[in-house]
């Protein structure tokens, strides 16, 4: 178990066994200790042995609580690390569970330069910039046989809403290829329910492209990364100039025709000024954020090289001033109609910490470590017709082609060496909180092991959960409002106080 | 000083009063009004002020702890937390748990307690029943194609009821010998006259015997489960039955005579919950929830008594279509949990009721009406 005490002097421990926090303490700690060493010792045995440091009372309920939590069976995967994973096993995985998204790479070819792309020379294992451009043949044989799959998956899952993603470079530069991908579906394929999504950075978002994709009821992604010196310092064209207010005449443009399904994905680096970005997210003029990212500090990635350590302090200081100031009013947070920065950077924590992970169930035997899905959940083409595990794969792990579908033997490989180098996982002690993917391990040939890229991670963790606890002793209701059961289980609490006060 | 639950036990509020649910040692412990107060206050993390004779008493249980300092308890839970879960905009497949199978709809018997009479029981879903419909029954081959496609959606539990379902015995053997390829958990329900040693022993590997009688010195098969028919004041003294295997099926008569001290409608329906059972019943309907009924005729529907409810057919197209046209409809009967029971939502033991829709709506003419309950959480008593 992993312990962890918050300001209010608390102990707690996040049981990766189970997947779950148990409130913990000193005796606690002991009787676990007794109770390990012998495994039919008695309560009386442990009163005995532990009476002179601890509470005999407290010896017996943490005796008592032990006992009824080992109750728990929970199977052991971690010493079930699969050698080699059946094809068929993929497939009927892949069948029901996967399939959410083909995403088309239209193009490699981008109008910007933004600093931190990972396309750039700062990131050693990533293709570099190109002009290809994908081709209507391309694009039509991945539709059909994405759709192919769809069909032979009904039987498996017949609920399922798949997505279909525009991906570039800047997918608007091949936008005469959407148009037609999107035609076409509507031709061959209208009764399948299918959501449309792009990732743009904005500045080819012109009138009549717009508006077509709003015709088409796209949900588009503008990579905004904020008001204008904060964009224009990374965001850029390939002459160097700042693209922002490019960009924000075409997003205004959309926003006051009151359409609602266009969000901001803003990156932000060691120095960006986040206060800003909050002032600026928080306009009602601005589309809601849908995902904030650090610039990816992945294997091979060299961008934080031009950072010194007080750039690096600055910016902690500046994460802590945010969180401060977040969570000074969580009122005034909760009450807000959209999503502003400082919700994704500083005011989701808590509650992922404390919610997002897998209990009691074990996560699927095929992927038993890290938060890795099985390739095939969604779809990555590239302007060449590979078929990769997603956009932020590199191209070395291809899993299939338009001309000759997925590779099952391909994703077996691709599985099997991913978790031959999770060395550390089936030790770790927060192996069910693991966030990490293929895109944190690989290199140009395989992937690093787990015991290096994860050297810190208990340590990192457990200071999240310190942090998230804090939050959660005093407003339990913040962490907890975004569990959709959570209404019906606290109906008739009483509301006669404001759950926020201190 | 405060004091508060353990993770495994969720306080559940009524309008009233409260209950504790242990979900390790599937316990429920119900409060009076002043009980559930004082844990309602523990568990909002108000300071301990007053008697602590009944947190003790919980200490003692188990249930709970004193602590120094306001505290967070993370509540057992299991599975994940979907971020802005929809269940009408999915990825993963329909939760699938239970599926009834009607194969056929023949029976040279005339039973008083038959469904072909109106009568309701109170498991009438896993029993016997003829009804008053046309349409022929699905062909055999049909029936393989409705098993491979509840494999598919990875049902767990098969039911396969009639009708007699011995009167085309071969057939159902054919069907059974299909479907224990393809499931391990498979119940077949047979009418106590129609079986006999040979049958049983034809059953013998691929599924699990219910046996439906109304004769209460007739069950004798002390190795099969039974469900025995039972009327209150109809005679034999069915108290005295301490057989584990035996189902009480209690015929429900006329919504007058329905007096409120009746197993079913007394505290005997609270039946303690699992964690598994307990939170899934926080978000389905306790009985409806992951379930569908194929009728003999391939009508699909919520159970197999909501007769009148259809989500479609599977004569010519197969299970998976249903879900795929109807997910929306099939969902607001999986998910008609007891907080959308006008009558249960303000009850502090709904998520551990035996509650029946199909029973309810018959007798109040409403789907999310009910009768069938003497307990009012206004009160906080049993009548």
């Amino acid at each position: 178990m992993l312990e962890f005490e918050t300001m209010a002097k608390n102990m707690y421990a996040w049981d990766d066994e189970k997947g779950l926090f148990i409130p913990f303490s000193s005796t606690m700690r002991a009787v676990k200790s007794e109770i390990s060493k012998l495994n039919s010792v008695s309560k009386e045995m442990v009163i005995e042995r532990l009476k002179d440091d601890f509470n005999c009372d407290d010896i017996s309920f943490c005796y008592n609580w032990l006992k009824k939590w080992e109750k728990i069976h929970v199977p052991d995967y971690k010493s079930q690390i699969p050698k080699e994973i059946d094809k068929s096993e993929i497939k009927s995985y892949l069948f029901a569970h996967c399939l959410s998204q083909l995403s088309l790479c239209t193009t490699e070819d981008c109008n910007f330069r933004c600093r931190y792309c990972s396309f750039s020379d700062f990131y050693e294992y990533n293709r570099g910039y190109s002009d290809k451009y994908m081709d209507f043949d391309t694009a039509k044989k991945a539709i059909d046989y994405f759709i192919s799959l769809l069909n032979e998956g009904k039987k498996y899952n017949p609920i399922r809403k798949p997505a279909l993603g525009f991906y570039g470079g800047e997918p608007l530069l091949n936008f005469g290829l959407i148009k037609k991908c999107i035609e076409y579906i509507e031709s061959i394929y209208n009764d399948y329910e299918i959501i449309y999504t792009i990732t743009t950075n904005g500045s080819m978002l012109d009138k009549k492209r717009a508006n077509w994709l709003m015709e088409h009821d796209f949900i588009i992604f503008v990579s905004l990364d904020g008001p204008e010196d904060e964009h224009d310092r990374l965001r850029i064209y390939e002459n160097g100039k700042g693209s922002f207010r490019d960009v924000i005449k075409n997003v205004t443009r959309i926003i006051r025709k009151g359409y609602k399904e266009i969000y901001c994905m803003p990156v932000f680096d060691w120095k960006s000024d986040l206060f800003k970005r909050e002032e600026f997210f928080n306009r009602n003029d601005i589309p809601s954020v849908a995902r904030i990212a650090l610039v990816n500090n992945i294997e091979g990635c060299r961008y934080y090289e031009q950072f010194t350590e007080k750039d690096y302090s600055a910016f902690l200081g500046q994460l802590e001033r945010a969180r401060s100031c977040y969570y000074k009013d969580l009122n005034l947070q909760r009450g807000k109609e959209k999503l502003s920065f400082f919700d994704k950077l500083v005011g989701l924590d808590p509650g992922e910490d404390l919610f997002k992970s897998v209990s009691i169930y074990i996560q699927p035997l095929i992927m038993p470590f890290t938060g890795a899905c099985i390739p095939g959940r969604k779809l990555f083409v590239d302007v060449y017709g590979n078929y990769h595990a997603c956009e932020r794969v590199n191209s070395s792990f291809p899993i299939g082609n338009v001309n000759d579908g997925l590779n099952f033997e391909k994703i077996s490989k691709l599985i099997v060496g991913y978790l031959r180098s999770m060395d550390k996982c089936p030790s770790c002690k927060v192996s069910r909180k693991c966030t990490y993917c293929y895109q944190n391990f690989m290199t140009d040939n395989g992937f690093s092991p787990s015991s290096t890229v994860c050297e810190n991670i208990e340590s990192i963790k457990k200071a999240s959960f310190a942090r998230s606890f804090n939050i959660a002793e005093i407003y339990p209701e913040f962490v907890e409002e975004s569990n959709y059961k959570h209404k019906n289980i606290k109906k008739y609490y009483g509301d006669d106080r404001n759950v926020f006060q201190t | 000083m405060y004091f508060r639950l353990n993770p495994e036990c969720y306080l559940i509020r009524g309008e009233r009063c409260g209950a504790i649910f242990d979900l390790i040692d599937t316990k429920i412990y119900a409060l009076n009004q002043q009980e559930t107060k004082l844990v309602t206050a523990c568990e909002k993390n108000d300071p301990i002020s007053g008697d602590e004779k009944l947190l003790n008493e919980l200490k003692q249980l188990c249930l709970g702890n004193f602590y120094p300092n306001k505290i967070y308890v993370q509540k057992l839970r299991v599975g994940s937390r979907e971020n802005k879960y929809n269940p009408l905009n999915p990825i993963e497949p329909p939760d699938l748990h239970r599926a009834f199978l009607e194969i056929n709809n023949s029976c040279n018997r005339d039973c008083w307690f038959c469904g072909y009479h109106g009568i309701k029981r109170s498991l009438g879903c896993m029993g016997c029943n003829k009804w008053k419909e046309n349409g022929s029954a699905l062909s055999i081959e049909k029936w393989k194609i409705v098993i491979d496609g509840l494999r598919d959606l990875r049902c767990r539990d098969i039911f396969i009821t009639g009708g007699d379902l011995t009167l085309a015995w071969d057939n159902t053997l054919e069907i059974l010998d299909y479907a224990s390829r393809k499931f391990s958990n498979i119940y077949t329900i047979l009418h106590q006259q129609s079986i006999s040693s040979e049958k049983l022993d034809n059953l013998d590997n691929m599924s699990k015997v219910i046996v439906q009688t109304d004769d209460l010195n007739g069950a004798q098969y002390e190795n099969l489960l039974m469900l025995l028919v039972v009327e209150p004041g109809r005679g034999g003294d069915t108290n005295s039955l301490k057989r584990k295997n035996i189902m009480k099926d209690y015929i429900i008569g006329n919504r007058k005579f329905l007096s409120n001290n009746r197993v079913l409608t007394s505290k005997n329906k609270i039946m303690p919950v699992n964690m598994y059972k307990f939170l899934d019943n926080i978000e389905y309907h306790p009985c409806l929830g992951h379930t569908l009924a194929i009728c003999h005729n391939g009508n699909v529907t919520p159970c197999p008594l909501m007769r009148r409810h259809k989500f479609g057919n599977v004569r010519n197209s197969e299970i998976y279509t249903v879900f795929e046209k109807e997910w929306r409809s099939i969902y607001e009967f999986w998910g008609l949990n007891l907080d959308k029971i006008d009558r249960c939502t303000g009850c502090e033991f709904r998520y551990a009721c035996t509650d029946c829709r199909a029973l309810e709506e018959n007798l109040t003419g409403k789907l999310d009406g009910k009768r069938l309950c003497s307990y009012n959480p206004k009160e906080g008593e049993w009548y």
